[in-house]
This record gives structure tokens, sequence and C-alpha cells, in this order.
């Protein structure tokens, strides 16, 4: 798995030279009793980079960031934050700040008082305690609020306190955990553009957990996509996008079709599959991914890669089953002769022309967007 | 069981005034012996039975005798240090149990809520037997002692039902911005835990000033409190004097619990 991680993604020093690391990883584990929470972890998150931890629940996000907040140490393996390891250094010693899920802000304290709680503890000089506090009240859009109590704050309000109280100190990494997760949709939406401008503006490098990948991939530079305390992908938005390892990260960022079937023949990228419904499958294999001749192989093609018609390197006929309008696009469901089922979108233009459900249509999708999955 | 559900319907079609009816002589029972007893502590005559009229005589007479005095003033001296005593260890035991887990934890959770259903004569007697095995001269130190025994359990329940409505991240939170241990307690925990402490502080107070059992069993000669005085009072008859302090103690117990019920209930604006 790993081996495979390193030769799809460009090598380090390929992607700006001696860019050095705000936090490594290596061989990080922890256990808690016999469960294994984060498994062999081995990163490196660059200093100024939008970092995500992206997967779904339970997959070992929130130990990862305690681990580096320092609330967990890991029963295997080096942590280093700046350079530093951080083996036995406790939180309030090391150069991070976190926002909580919970927003954990102090309910007997303002938001001027929980903002400046860290700078006081800094023994910061009060003059600039106060001027620090203001302008992070200022970078959230929570002036005149310094007074409130957490508890008469609105949920955003707090989610930016919260953020403020954590900024304020300039710490070299910002961890955040899942912090939009409480916010209803439309707020959350906005706060994905704040947040990003803010760390964009700021420099400081983020590592921020989420299980909604959409919010991972609009956000980050790179991402680390989970799966049971194992790193599935690291990669930047696009290529999870584009060229997924496996077919955990092709579920699990966007939405895919995947067909499993054997290896007929391998032409250098080119592979061609016949599934056991009988299709025949002309495939792209990146380099690296290793595919032998009669194995078991897995593609995936996304839904707006395959159009409707017979031009193309895999062409079938079919009968749409179910037809789904997005508004900028429609969805369609079609049933392929062999029984296989293919999710279709397709871009609402006013000349296209509607299919409906029961109609006999072709579809057709090329070798280079048909990608074989690794395991 | 299936027998009693025509009697509950009965019960349950009873008319709305026998109802209060009801209620009304349940409420009268716990409380009237209780108002009869304070009404006589202000009666002008001797008599508890016959009133004659409005008089402070009596509360007047009990702060003249001496003896009396010197019981309120060893109460307050128990129950003012027993209450120190015990809210902190009980505070700090409470912390153990929330925050930490330690071998041996579920049996000392398990005794803690023991000791408040504990007989009291049973731990009265066994605490005499002890103070005797060991050679201890019993007043007001023993007192003090026994005191502090019974009521950090209580401490110990209320403050660990404040902690387990804190949010544990806060004191993350607090760490993560650079607070040490000693600071998050003091800044954050303490605060938040602060109406909880208070609150098993007065149930303390209240629970060492109205002891009679357990204090009987280990004060010696030397040592009487308000209870133990009021009892060595009433075998010479009743008086007059015991309702004026009777009401004095209940009025005293009284404001500690409505004060404590009010911190606890105490919300964050
Ligand atoms: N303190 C703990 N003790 C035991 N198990 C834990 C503890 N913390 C987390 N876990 C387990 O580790 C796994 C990963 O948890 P977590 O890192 O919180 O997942 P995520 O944040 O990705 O949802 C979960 O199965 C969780 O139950
Ligand atoms: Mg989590």
């Amino acid at each position: 798995m790993r081996e495979r991680q390193t030769q799809e993604r460009p090598p380090e020093a390929a992607r700006g030279a001696a860019r050095p690391a705000a936090v490594e990883l290596a061989g990080v584990t922890k256990r808690f009793e016999d469960f294994v929470a984060v498994d062999d972890l081995t990163l490196s998150i660059y200093e100024g980079e939008f970092f995500s931890l992206l997967g779904p629940s339970g997959c070992g996000k929130t130990t990862t960031l305690r681990m580096i907040a320092g609330f967990e140490d890991p029963t295997e393996g080096e942590l280093r934050v700046a350079g530093r390891p951080m083996r036995g250094v406790p939180p309030y010693r090391r150069p991070v700040n976190t926002v909580f899920q919970s927003y954990a802000l102090f309910p007997h304290l303002d938001v001027f008082e929980n903002i400046a709680f860290g700078l006081r503890r800094a023994k910061v000089p009060k003059d600039e305690i106060r001027r620090r506090v203001s302008e992070a009240c200022a970078l959230v859009q929570l002036t005149g609020f310094e007074r409130r109590k957490p508890a008469r704050l609105s949920g955003g309000q707090q989610q930016r306190v919260a953020l403020a109280r954590a900024l304020v100190n300039r710490p070299k990494v910002l961890l955040l955990d899942e912090p939009l997760g409480a916010l209803d949709l439309k707020l959350r939406k906005e706060m994905q553009i704040e947040l990003k401008n803010l760390q964009h503006e700021l420099g400081i490098t983020f590592v921020y957990v989420t299980h909604d990948q959409e919010e991972a991939l609009t956000m980050s530079d790179r991402i680390a996509v989970m799966k049971d305390g194992k790193v599935q992908q690291l990669d930047t938005p696009a290529n999870l996008y584009e060229l997924p390892a496996n077919r955990f990260v092709a579920g699990f960022i966007g939405q895919t079709n995947t067909f499993s079937g054997e290896v007929e023949s391998v032409r250098g990228e080119r592979v061609t599959l016949r599934t056991a419904g009988g299709l025949e499958l002309e495939a792209f294999a990146p380099a690296g991914r290793e595919v032998v001749k009669g194995s078991e192989a897995h593609v995936a093609v996304r839904p707006e890669k395959v159009r409707f018609g017979e031009a193309g390197d895999n062409a079938f006929a079919g009968e749409v089953r179910d037809v789904v309008y997005l508004g900028s696009s429609t969805q369609y469901v079609v049933e392929l002769k062999g029984g296989e089922r293919l999710v279709v979108y397709r871009q609402n233009a006013r000349e296209a022309a509607d299919s409906g459900a029961g109609d006999e249509v072709w579809v057709a999708w090329d070798a280079a967007n048909c990608l074989v999955l690794g395991e | 069981m299936v027998r009693g559900a025509p009697i509950l319907k009965r019960v349950g079609s009873l008319p709305d005034w026998a109802l209060l009816l009801f209620a009304g002589l349940v409420y009268l029972f716990l409380y009237a012996p209780i108002f009869v007893l304070m009404f006589f502590s202000f009666n002008s005559a001797r008599s508890t039975q016959v009133w004659e009229g409005f008089s402070l005589r009596w509360y007047a007479e009990l702060f003249r005798d001496q003896s009396v005095l010197d019981a309120f003033y060893t109460s307050m001296v128990v129950g003012v240090t027993a209450t120190a005593i015990s809210t902190v260890i009980g505070t700090l035991a409470a912390l153990a149990l929330a925050r930490h887990s330690f071998r041996g934890k579920t049996l000392a959770d398990s005794t803690i809520y023991a000791a408040t259903v504990m007989p009291e004569i049973v731990v009265g007697v066994s605490l005499l037997a002890f103070f005797v095995a060991v050679q201890f001269q019993l007043g007001i130190t023993t007192i003090i002692i026994a005191h502090v025994a019974f009521c950090i359990s209580f401490v110990t329940i209320v403050v660990r039902a404040r902690l387990s409505g804190m949010d544990r991240s806060l004191e993350e939170a607090a760490m993560d911005l650079g607070a040490d241990p000693p600071t998050t307690f003091m800044k954050i925990t303490l605060p938040l835990i602060l109406p909880g402490v208070m609150a098993g502080a007065l149930l303390a107070f209240t629970l060492s000033f109205d002891d009679f059992v357990i204090t009987f069993f280990v004060a010696g000669a030397g040592a009487s409190t308000l209870p133990l005085k009021i009892y060595s009072m009433i075998k010479f008859g009743v008086s007059p004097v015991i309702n004026a302090l009777s009401t004095v103690l209940l009025v005293a117990t009284l404001v500690c619990i409505l004060g404590g019920s009010r911190f606890f209930s105490r919300k964050e604006e």
C-alpha cells in the first residue's frame, strides 16, 4: 500500500525542493488496549499547508490530532513538530493550538477573556493582550461581542471565538477537529471560504480533520484519506479524485461506478478486462500499478465521464432505469445488458435531448477515464 | 398487581376535593408538630400547650444560659472545622474519581455511596470503639474527626455530580492554550465546580450541625453540641427554652439548605 503511494505521488523534491515540515509522523501507532486506532502512520505536513485528514467516523482522525496536540501519547513511533521531537512534551508546551469539535469555550469567561486566555498564560503584557485580542476579534468579525458570555452567542459566533482563541497565540500549527460540523449547511459553506482565506492570509499550517469529502476537497492543499487507522492515499484533491489509489478512496471521494473482472490483456498502460456479466472493458492502469493477466482487477469510472452515444473505447447498450434532476445536471441510472448498473451525470443544457425511464440508450466512455484501482 | 388495579382506579376517580384533603393531611402530619413547637417558643407562659401571649422571653433565657452558648460555640467550631476539612478532602476525592482511573476505583466509588446509607448508630459505635482502642481522648477533636468522616461522602457525591456535567475538553482546551495543570485547576476546573463545592460545603455544615447519634457516641463527657444539649435538657422535662433552641437550630439548617440549593442550581449566564 505505502509503496504505491510513494510511487504515485510526485516525489517530495519535485514539489518545491526542501520545503520544511511543520509536523512529521514517523511510524506513529496508537493502541487503546488491544484496539489499534492509528496504525503505523508516516507522513509530513509542510509549513503553511492546508492539510486534511479525511475519513469515515472512527478511522482515527481525532486520535491523530490529539497525538499532535499532546493529549495522547503515541504507543509507538516518533512525532515531530517544527523539527522538535514531541515525546514527553505536555500539551501546554507545544507550539500548536486546537479548535475543538465542541469548541470547548470557557463558560464562565466572556469572549475577551476566552481569547486572552492563551496570551495571559504566556505572560504577554496587558496592552499587547488588549491589542491582539481586538485584532483577533476583528479578524473573525466578533468586534463588539467582547463582553458576551459564550452561552449568549450563536453557534457560528461560538465557532469564531474558538478560532480566534487559538489563532491569537500565533501557533506554528493550528489543529481543527471537524470545526464546522455543528453548523448548518449555509453557514458551513461560508465558514469554509473564510477559513481558507484566513489560512492563506496568516500562512499558518492547518491540520484539518473532517469526514466530509466535499469540504476536504474544496479547502485542502493535500489530503490524507484514512480508513481503519491507516492512510489509504495522501494526495492533492485533484489527484485523489482523478487517480484514486484503491476502491475505498474511489468510493469515498465523490461518486463512482466500479466494475470487477478478470484481466484479459495488458499492453503497457492499457488493460482489457472481462466482467462476470460479459462486458469487455478497456481501462487504464497508471504507472506503477501492477496488473497481472488472468488476475482479478477493479476499475472505476466517474459518472460525469460517461456519455450517451456509441463513440468511445467502451460503448454499451442499456436501458434507463431512473432519472433524477439535480439542477445543474441530471443523474441517470442505466442498466446494461449484463445487468450492471451505471450512474451517468449529464450537464443540463437546453439542446440536450431528454431520456426517460425505460428508454433504450447507448453509453460510452474512454479507456483513459476508466481507471484500474489498487486493492 | 391485577387486583390492585381497581383500587388504583377508584383512587384515581376520587373527586378533587378529596385528593386535596389527603394531601393537606399528609402535610399537616409532617409539619404541624414543627409549627406547634415553633409557635410555643414565642409563648409568654411556661406552658407548651396553652397560648397566653407573644413574648421573646424564652429566647432571652436561652441566650443567657451559658451552657447553651457553650454548646452553640462547640457546634459552630465543629461545624466549620469539619466542613472545611471534609470539603477539601471530598472535592479531591471527587476529582480523583471523575478524572482518573486507578486500581480499586470501583471499590472506592461504592464505599463512598455506602457510607451515606450506613446506619448512624453503627458508625457511632464503631468510631467510639476505634477511639477507645487507640486511646484517643474523647472530646471536640473526636467529634470533628467523626463529622469529617461522614461528611466527606456527601461532599464527594455533590461535587462529582457537578464534575460529570463539566465538559472534559474544557480542561484540555486550557492546557492547549498553555495552562499547566495547577493553572488549569485554578482558572477553569475550580471556578466551574465551585457551585458544587459550595453546595457540598453547606450540606456538610448542615449535617454536622444537626448530627445527634454519631456525636452522642464520640463526644465523651467534656464536649456538648447543640443537639446533645437539647437532648440533655429534655430529660428534665419539656420547656419553652427547648422550643426556642429547636427553632434556632431549624432556622439555621433551613438557611444552609436553601442557600445550598440556590448555589447548586445556579446556571452559567
Ligand atoms: N480513549 C479511547 N479509548 C479507547 N478507544 C478509543 C479512545 N479514543 C478513541 N478510541 C477509538 O479509536 C477509534 C478512532 O477514534 P477517533 O480517532 O476518535 O476517530 P475519528 O475521529 O476518525 O472519528 C474509534 O474506534 C474509537 O472508538
Ligand atoms: Mg473525530
